[in-house]
């Protein structure tokens, strides 16, 4: 009675189509769905930590000075953008970029070097938005002309090119007036990005215009980006199955099924493997993981390809020994990556152990000296299914050798914070990553990032430090040239497949959908030009700046791949 | 009369004083911090230095845990929710306001609708029982109202609005249009209702349903019927103005707590249809430890209980003579 209820009420309701018919025409937006709420919160400020303001504020609205592209041709490069490009003084102690000509603010006034300086003056004054600590690094910022800044280095410290390179920067004539930028949404934001008018702003969907003012010549092609509030992956990808979304970033499940098998025409997923690593964590503050060997062992009982199989249903592969992703492809050094303990043997996994103090029991369960069990919770976050499969599985091996594992699941902020305390043995996590790989490293090998047990750690969860790779990474921060940096990297490569600080598990895809039903030029496995996921930033400017509308009756133009 | 009153208002400004202060501890008893949580999202972007700072911006202090206590209650008194930490900076109380008024429209009329056809089906169920209306309601509203909410919801979204296409998939109005008064606008927004409000209709008609038989069942056998119908008044004013009036007290009270809790947002129903109320909200300031935006929702949620509760007081001490007590 009930459900034919229902459907009579429905009848005399819908009156109309409720698939509400697409603007049409050179002026239709791009639907996009990155960020997941319930109802939109006007904020477009780019200073504020990543996830405050709107999508895409800080990589659309406003703009960083070099934007760095790991599927560039060669393995990753920078491509200039509000900068030209960039130089080192010969003692690598002033960083100095030389700005386009020609660019404006959305308001029509001109781009200088004084936006710049205000920038980095703000997040001076402003130690919250110094997401990275820049000031941590340079001692002070000059404008020597309208078309150069000068970075004066406090130290010498290469890797803060990137950081300073990505920051987005802010209009001087603006921000130099707002009384606090850390509380200030700027709802009408004046920036140099391709899309920086706000055409509609209700809760439940937003639209930016383009930048009447931009300054690559005819772009964007794009008119607007529409987003649609979605509180969760479901309703985004239901939107995105039925064609009501262009482009996603989004897991989708089965998505050969569910997406592209919809419409093959139009509907592409392209994932590769650049999202971060995935990790086994063993605390190695703790014993018995302080002992190489007793790591080792543990990845060697791993089965990778099975996780792969059955956890990630094929989409990514097992990792190798450097614990590099798909985004480092240009550092990485195939022989470093070879390595006996990525290997899948429990016998020697098995002799391993026994060599270094655990001996099985009666039971079959390892002991140490003391007569301690071997006995440990494998902790992931609840809800994140892959990662709770592949737990799963690594209980299921690591008891066939004689360590005792259960899965423990945690919400994500009970699992970060024991994460980040040291209070756990084993943890499913994920690596911390940076455009070139001495970021990865620093945070799972250098003494600089450990902290003791119980205190709040940003990274290096495992608390591994290295000497040998203390003195790498201090080289490697010495270093501008790139043929220097990538020799250091495989030495580091190498120290890591020789010391086990983290256990590899495979490689994150990044997950990406697009439509080519209304706009095209999207990267995809043929014109890899960018990372197509709109949540990584700041390369969504790469694709934002090279997606045009599909022009009715003109047939499919070619997929346009567009380097600058 | 006045001095029940009175002493109901007691009650009342104690519980809100009870429910003001648990506000301002059990967010402070769950483990980790926001600024950490942040950091943790950021996936080792954020330096140890500026999380140092955030936290300090998003107001952890080295003051008592009485001195804060103190600042919140001042802080309270001028209306002031602070400023949200999820949505940083906006205000908490225009993050609330936002989804408010879908909350409460799409929530109240469910609520309602439930409440009234729930009942006067119930009372008569009760009056013709064995009747057909009472040999197949309760049995079918007890099976969809035992389904999980989620999953029904889900199925009626993929039969009607994927499938058939007959309701639409999201929000609370069409993305094209901008909110108004006028004809047009309100029509779409009752049709981006339809959906949502059967679900929960569906799901809660059951308990007012089968509340409302049984306790008729019992005041339809007492004395009082009897008399009313040996009197030869009409059966209709025996059943609603006799027997329905009486039976009503229990499900009244069950009424009160509903409607307040409206407020705190049905939160599967909005994240199922995409609808933009608060339910969603507290999800998002649990997950990010959000302090602020927290305690105005249940801030919000408790007044609107304890609100709700006392208008549903007053309508007893109405309803049932036996409840004012003279003096």
């Amino acid at each position: 009675v009930t459900r034919a209820g229902w459907a009579l009420l429905v009848v005399l309701a819908s009156c109309g189509s409720h698939r509400a018919p697409r603007p049409a025409g050179s002026d239709a937006p791009l639907m996009i769905s990155v960020e997941q709420q319930s109802a939109w919160v006007r904020n477009f400020n780019p200073l504020l930590p990543p996830g405050r303001a709107r999508w895409p504020s800080r990589d659309g609205v406003y703009e960083p000075l070099l934007i760095y592209n790991p599927m560039a041709a060669g393995g990753g490069a920078w491509t200039p953008w509000l900068a030209t490009g960039y130089d080192w003084s010969s003692d690598l102690r002033t960083l100095r970029f030389h700005l386009r000509s020609g660019v404006k603010w959305s308001d029509g006034q001109p781009f200088t070097s004084d936006d710049v300086v205000t920038t980095f003056e703000i997040l001076h004054r402003y130690p919250a938005l110094d997401i990275a600590h820049v000031w941590g690094f340079i001692a002070s910022v000059t404008a020597p002309d309208p078309l150069t800044v000068e970075l004066a280095f406090s130290r010498v410290y290469v890797p803060g090119l990137d950081d300073v390179a990505h920051q987005p920067i802010v209009p001087r004539h603006i921000w130099a007036h707002v009384p606090d930028p850390m509380t200030f949404a700027n709802p009408d934001p004046v920036g140099t990005g391709p899309f920086t008018e706000v055409r509609v702003f209700r809760a439940q969907v937003f639209e930016l215009g383009r930048n009447p003012y931009y300054w690559q010549p005819g772009r964007p092609k794009v008119a607007a980006l529409r987003m649609s509030a979605y509180p969760s992956n479901d309703q985004a990808n239901l939107a995105l199955v039925i064609g009501d979304v262009d482009w996603a970033g989004n897991f989708v499940p089965a998505v050969d099924r569910t997406f592209v098998d919809r419409d093959r025409a139009h509907h592409v997923s392209w994932s590769p493997l650049v999202g971060n690593m995935v990790f086994l964590y063993a605390n190695t503050a703790r014993p018995p993981f302080d002992d190489v060997r007793v790591r080792k062992a543990l990845s060697m009982a791993i089965d990778r390809s099975r996780i792969v199989e059955v956890a990630m249903y094929g989409m990514t592969r097992p990792a190798d020994a450097t614990g590099l992703t798909d985004a480092y492809a240009g550092w990485r050094d195939a022989a470093a990556g070879r390595a006996d303990w990525m290997m899948h043997d429990p016998a020697a996994a098995g002799r391993l152990l026994a060599a270094a103090g655990f001996p099985r029991g009666d039971d079959g369960v390892r002991r140490d000296a003391a007569g301690n069990a071997l006995d440990y919770d494998i902790e992931v976050v609840s809800g994140w299914s892959d990662w709770v499969r592949a737990a799963q599985l690594i209980a299921r091996d690591l008891s066939a050798i004689g360590v005792r594992a259960h899965l423990r699941v945690y919400e994500f902020s009970a699992w970060m914070s024991r994460l980040q305390e040291g209070t756990f043995a084993l943890s499913v996590g994920y690596s911390l990553d940076g455009p070139t790989p001495y970021r990865f490293y620093r945070w799972t090998m250098s003494s600089q990032t450990v902290r003791p047990l119980g205190q709040t750690s940003a990274g290096n969860w495992h608390r591994f430090a290295d000497p040998e790779a203390d003195r790498l990474l201090a080289a490697f921060e010495r270093s501008a040239a790139p043929a220097d940096q990538h020799a250091i990297a495989i030495d580091l490569e190498r120290r890591f497949a020789a010391v086990a600080p983290a256990i590899p598990l495979f490689a994150n895809p990044l997950w990406g959908e697009f439509s080519s039903e209304h706009f095209t030029g999207f990267p995809d496995a043929a014109h890899p030009f960018a990372r197509l996921s709109p949540h990584i930033e700041p390369d969504a400017l790469l694709v934002l700046t090279a997606v045009e509308p599909v022009v009715p009756g003109a047939g499919a133009p070619a997929t346009a791949a567009v380097m600058r | 009369m006045t001095r029940t009153l009175v002493s109901r208002l007691g009650f009342y400004a104690l519980a809100a004083w009870v429910s003001i202060t648990l506000n301002f501890i059990v967010p402070r008893l769950m483990p980790g911090d926001p600024a950490t949580i942040m950091a943790g999202r950021l996936s080792g972007q954020a330096s140890p230095e500026a999380i140092a700072a955030l936290r300090a911006q998003f107001g952890a202090t080295d003051r008592s845990l009485v001195g804060q206590y103190v600042d919140y209650l001042g802080d309270l008194a001028h209306g002031d929710l602070g400023l949200s930490i999820s949505e940083y900076p906006a205000r908490v109380s225009d993050v609330i306001a936002g989804g408010l008024t879908w909350t409460l429209a799409l929530g109240g009329v469910a609520v309602i609708t439930s409440f009234v056809l729930g009942t006067a089906l119930g009372a008569l169920a009760a009056w013709r029982r064995a009747g057909w209306l009472d040999a197949v309601l309760p049995p079918v509203l007890a099976l969809s109202g035992a389904f999980p909410y989620f999953w029904l919801a889900m199925l009626a979204l993929y039969i009607f609005g994927f499938t058939l296409g007959w309701a639409p998939l999201r929000h609370a109005y069409c993305d094209h249009l901008a909110p108004s008064w006028s004809f047009g606008f309100i029509l779409d927004a009752i049709e981006h209702a339809v959906l949502p409000v059967v679900t929960i209709v569906a799901a809660t008609l059951g308990g007012w349903l089968l509340g409302m038989r049984n306790t008729m069942i019992g005041v339809l056998g007492t004395e009082q019927i009897k008399l009313a119908r040996a009197k030869g008044l009409p059966a209709g004013r025996v059943l609603w103005a006799y027997a329905a009036r009486n039976a009503i007290l229990p499900n009244l009270a069950g009424f009160g707590m509903a409607l307040g809790f409206v407020l705190g947002g049905s939160l599967l129903t909005e994240i199922v249809f995409s609808y933009p109320g608060t339910g969603y909200l507290l999800i998002q300031a649990v997950r990010n430890q959000d302090y602020p935006l927290m305690q105005g929702l249940f801030l919000t949620l408790t007044l609107a209980v304890l609100a709700a509760n006392f208008a549903v007081d007053l309508l007893t001490l109405w309803l049932d003579p036996r409840t004012r007590r003279h003096g």
